[in-house]
């Protein structure tokens, strides 16, 4: 139990925070019901990483590649371009593999690595579920103006931190 | 005392009630007095943001320059209400890079006191000029915003979470800018965000006249 709570607090970080609240709300946008096959790309990419990872493949700093994906989607977000289903899909199942391989188990037992891979991918998904949900609710027009502001908010943030990283 | 016996025999949750307050008095002080565990792994995160959203609260000729974008934006209306909040923290990103690359922009500190008169000015005529011309002066001003902040942002871990902070806090700004702007529906309270807008121009004065 102990290691799935640390696998739930080594998801909330401000990285990763971003990055799924990110791909949540480019998910959500304009959306009229859920966006079952974005989730679906998402579980999937989770799981890929998941499975990389209990592979014995080491994790990687892949944090400038979540921020990447965050500033993007921000992007997106404020200008409230219309993109595709598969483009979401992809960015979404990309944004989830590299999260899985930002966050890997630390503990050496392996039921406590399994639990606390387990506690990483339940968060990762509780909160990207949610964030879908409240996006896609937002639809009254100051509510889409409210979701294009935060992407504006994300985008910033991200390429700020990324232009830190690339030059210190 | 026979009531309260009584009250914990018959009633268990009141005794643990009782037993929690307890607890809690006795805790109190403690956590008063104890040193904040600053190793832990969460504190960093949670103290980076709140750095950040403290951040440009400290600058009274960044505050006020940013509740004057607001401020103009309301009077403005649609759609420059929300397209000046979306711009402003993009560009600002931008200044952001170039102060963290360290590319030099002279006058930095002149640029922001400039925003707050400029800006101010515009909001106390309430100038109506046409959407482009407001976008380009918010944006070359949030260059100036940005870079500032840039060349101030913290290394490490605790960046993710101080950008954040920053980026929220600036658009908050904008934001009760807005609401404020608001007001200006009524002829009252086009008067008072008029006013708001000239106190906001003679503080940029004194910032750049340094005499504050």
């Amino acid at each position: 139990m102990s290691a799935f709570v640390d696998g739930l607090a080594q998801f909330f970080v401000p990285t990763h925070l971003l990055a799924v609240v990110a791909i949540g709300l480019l998910a959500g946008q304009g959306a009229l019901r859920f966006p079952i096959t974005v989730f679906g790309a998402y579980t999937f990419g989770l799981s890929v990483g998941s499975i990389m990872i209990a592979a014995a493949l080491r994790g990687q700093n892949t944090a400038p590649m979540l921020l990447g994906i965050a500033a993007l989607s921000g992007i997106v977000i404020a200008a409230a371009w219309p993109i595709p289903y598969r483009a979401k899909e992809i960015a979404a199942s990309a944004l989830a593999g590299i999260l899985a391989f930002n966050a890997p188990p630390q503990a050496i037992a392996i039921p406590s690595a399994v639990a606390e891979q387990v506690g990483v991918s339940v968060a990762a998904l509780a909160t990207f579920a949610t964030i879908v949900f409240v996006a896609m609710r937002a639809a009254r027009p100051w509510q889409r103006i409210g979701v294009r502001i935060i992407g504006s908010w994300i985008a910033a943030s991200a390429i700020l931190v990324l232009a830190l990283w690339l030059t210190r | 005392m026979i009531v309260k016996s009584t009250l914990v025999r018959h009633h268990p949750g009141v005794m643990t009630m009782l037993l929690t307050r307890v607890a809690v008095a006795a805790m109190l002080p403690t956590m008063l007095l104890a040193a904040p565990a600053l190793a832990h792994t969460g504190a960093g995160g949670a103290g980076g943001f709140v750095s950040g959203f403290t951040h440009p609260l400290f600058g009274p000729d960044h505050v006020v320059a940013m509740v004057a974008v607001g401020l103009w934006g309301a009077l403005l209306g649609q759609p420059a209400i929300w397209l000046l909040p979306v711009v402003f923290p993009l560009v600002m990103a931008f200044g952001g890079v170039l102060g963290i690359v360290g590319v030099p922009i002279p006058s930095v500190e002149t640029g922001i006191a400039t925003s707050a008169i400029v800006l101010g000015i515009m909001v106390a005529l309430a100038a109506r000029v046409p959407l482009w011309t407001a976008v380009l002066l918010v944006g070359a001003f949030a260059i100036f915003h940005g870079y500032a902040h840039g060349r101030e942002l913290p290394d490490g871990a605790d960046a993710v979470a101080f950008a954040t902070g920053f980026v929220i806090a600036t658009g908050t700004l904008h934001l009760s800018g807005i609401a404020f702007g608001l007001l200006a529906r009524w002829p009252a309270g086009r008067l008072a965000v008029r006013a708001a807008g000239a106190a906001i121009a003679l503080i940029g004065a004194l910032y750049l006249g340094g005499l504050v």
